[in-house]
């Protein structure tokens, strides 16, 4: 990680402590550490959330447009994931610094929410094959202190949970152009459903072990991780009650320099997988609270000055 | 959309002509019910555990002579064609010391390449991706501490892209850098498998991976895994999964792709043997043939010489 150093002994140090699932926080292998969400921070944006993963620091905000659908699927909406960041960060994302970080994550976001079981882009469509709806996913890095993929995947499940897309009134064809008109009413719109969203789950191996929510030192002491994207169950996300379904890996790939025997990949997919469902079930209930207090009114907005 | 002024882009609103074909618009089933035959075959009649053969006639080493090391590698109608170019020097002040050497990689598609559209020249997402991809792939298997503050330049050039070119560049640049003789841990293969439906597919064609990831309410397991295997370690070097498929279809894939690589390996063993073979034949008929002319030149010079003491 950036601007970090980390002598020997601190290196053996973290390390030994993996191997005794005991780490430098006081964690185990498998636990998160402490996560703060809050919706709804930013009024020009149609969904954003602000989610604070020890000294991670991240902000998502979307933005819905009206597109063209791609010739190809007429049927379908379009999403797309903007990674910026910021330079508040670390120095060394000044300028072009940060791009390099940013892309990858953008790529692995879209790789995960490629699938049609993990996002549904039909509820995106306004008119087949003249208009749909964009959503435009921007994600800012605030502070980084490791485990930005997962704290990102989960911010921008929050936002688009929150995200709601005004409701057309009518629908005029004039010579081929469709004519959209909306209602003014900003509460005149439909959430969107994304309980099948996807999650982000890295795996950093560290001595023999693998753990979970890396902090910005532990990423510093592996060469190797894998990042998994593991869809939602939508019964997490209402409160109605509808059947579980089954979580299926929406994207597996691996990052630093290292290999992998096969075992030991398998173990760290399987030891991903429930660390996911774990995740998923825990923000779909804080989500769900959180919505019921904006309903009831009793919200206290905490913003960034906490 | 990144352009660039300096080329002619053509027109900016053209369409491909294959839009208004019937073929464009066709959707999943009907995809799907085109793509094995009655007899369970696909439409290039390999079974589904069939994988295209790297056809070692064709596929060849040492094929760029500027470069240091060159690979062109053919999987019927995916070509790929790879350079690797001597280590150079990192410079620049803001850059530090590193002490590992730089692998620097580019993956290009040509732009007559794809079926489906045109791909312009200023490289997109796609390339991005899978220009990271293949530096994830081969970081792990170079002797990067042999040369430290050096970087190597790799560049893979798609020709024709018919399915799994992911592992087509990483073969191809496998190829290329043991032609280059730059020191690796291993020999890499990579394989690719698509999942249509439960159907494990290996090896598919642009048509199938475009199947595998086309958008379908089904909820069966559809998805591209590509995998790069380090044969006598038993590493993966990288493993690539889109699309959504569950944990027990993942770890199938696994081992079908380990078994593929295994195979794979002993094809890219063949080629680089021949190319040694080849080069050691060039190397002998060069020898002979400046030998015949070192006979001539000198039965010339002694006729010269007869002549002089004649005259």
């Amino acid at each position: 990680m950036a601007g970090l150093l980390l002598s020997r002994t601190e290196k053996v140090y973290i390390v030994n402590g993996i191997e005794e699932d005991f780490r430098s926080d006081g964690r185990s292998n498998y636990d998160y550490r402490p996560i703060e969400l809050e919706t709804n921070v930013v009024s020009h944006a149609s969904g954003s959330a602000r989610l604070r993963l020890a000294n991670t620091d991240i902000l998502v905000g979307i933005k819905t447009e009206v597109d063209i659908p791609k010739p190809e699927t007429p049927g379908l909406g379009k999403i797309e994931f903007f990674v910026d960041c910021s330079a508040n960060a670390t120095p060394e994302f000044e300028g072009r610094g940060g791009e390099q970080l940013a892309n990858r994550i953008s790529n692995i976001l879209q790789r995960a929410y490629h699938a049609s079981q993990a996002f549904n882009l039909k509820q995106l469509c306004i008119f087949e094959g003249k208009q749909c709806w964009k959503l435009y996913v921007d994600i800012l890095i605030l502070e980084c202190g490791g485990n930005l993929c997962d704290a990102v995947s989960l911010a921008v499940k929050a936002a688009l949970f929150t995200t709601r897309i005004p409701f057309v009134k009518a629908a005029l064809m004039d010579g081929g152009d469709v004519d959209l008109q909306l209602s003014d009413d900003p509460f005149d719109s439909k959430p969107l459903v994304v309980g099948t969203a996807p999650l982000l789950v890295t795996l950093c191996k560290i001595g023999n072990k693998f753990v979970v929510d890396p902090s910005a030192e532990e990423e510093f002491c592996s060469i190797v991780s894998v990042v998994i994207g593991v869809s939602g169950n939508p019964a997490h996300y209402t409160t109605e009650k509808i059947e579980n379904v089954e979580s299926k890996f929406t994207t597996i790939g691996m990052s630093g320099v290292g290999g992998l025997v096969p075992d030991t990949l398998k173990s760290a997919i399987s030891q991903g997988i429930v660390a996911a469902k774990c995740l998923d079930s825990a923000l779909g209930r804080s989500l769900l609270r959180e919505r019921q207090d904006i309903c009831s009114y009793k919200k206290d907005s905490y913003g960034f000055l906490k | 959309m990144p352009f660039d002024y300096r080329r002619f882009n053509g027109p900016e609103d053209s369409v491909s002509y294959k839009r208004f074909s019937e073929d464009f618009l066709r959707t999943y089933d009907e995809l799907y019910k085109d793509l094995l035959d009655e007899n369970g075959k696909r439409k290039d009649g390999r079974a589904l555990n069939e994988a295209r053969s790297l056809c070692t006639s064709i596929s060849r080493t040492n094929i760029v002579s500027q470069a240091k090391g060159s690979a062109y590698v053919e999987l019927n109608k995916t070509k790929v064609i790879c350079s690797v170019f001597d280590p150079r020097e990192i410079t620049g002040h803001q850059n530090e010391y590193s002490w590992f050497g730089q692998i620097y990689c580019e993956v290009k598609f040509a732009p007559f390449s794809c079926p489906r559209k045109r791909r312009q020249l200023v490289p997109d997402s796609d390339e991005k991706a899978l220009s990271a991809d293949l530096k994830k792939a081969l970081e792990t298997v170079v002797r990067r501490d042999k040369f430290p503050n050096f970087q190597m330049d790799i560049f893979v050039y798609i020709l024709e892209h018919d399915g799994g070119c992911l592992s087509a560049a990483i073969n191809a640049a496998g190829l290329a850098l043991a032609d280059a003789v730059v020191p690796m841990y291993d020999i890499v293969s990579a394989s690719s498998v698509a999942i249509i439906n439960d159907q494990i597919i290996i090896d598919p064609t642009e048509a199938e991976e475009h199947l595998a990831l086309m958008y379908t309410d089904k909820e069966k397991n559809h998805g591209l895994v590509t995998m790069c295997f380090m044969h006598h370690l038993k590493q993966f070097t990288d493993f690539r999964q889109i699309g959504s498929v569950d944990a027990e279809c993942v770890l199938k894939v696994m081992d079908i792709l380990e078994k593929e690589c295994d195979k794979l390996m002993l094809v890219i063993k063949k080629i680089m043997v021949s190319n040694v073979v080849r080069q050691h034949n060039e190397h002998k008929v060069l020898l002979e043939e400046a030998k015949f002319r070192e006979e001539v030149l000198q039965s010339k010079v002694e006729e010269w010489r007869k002549l002089l003491n004649a005259g």
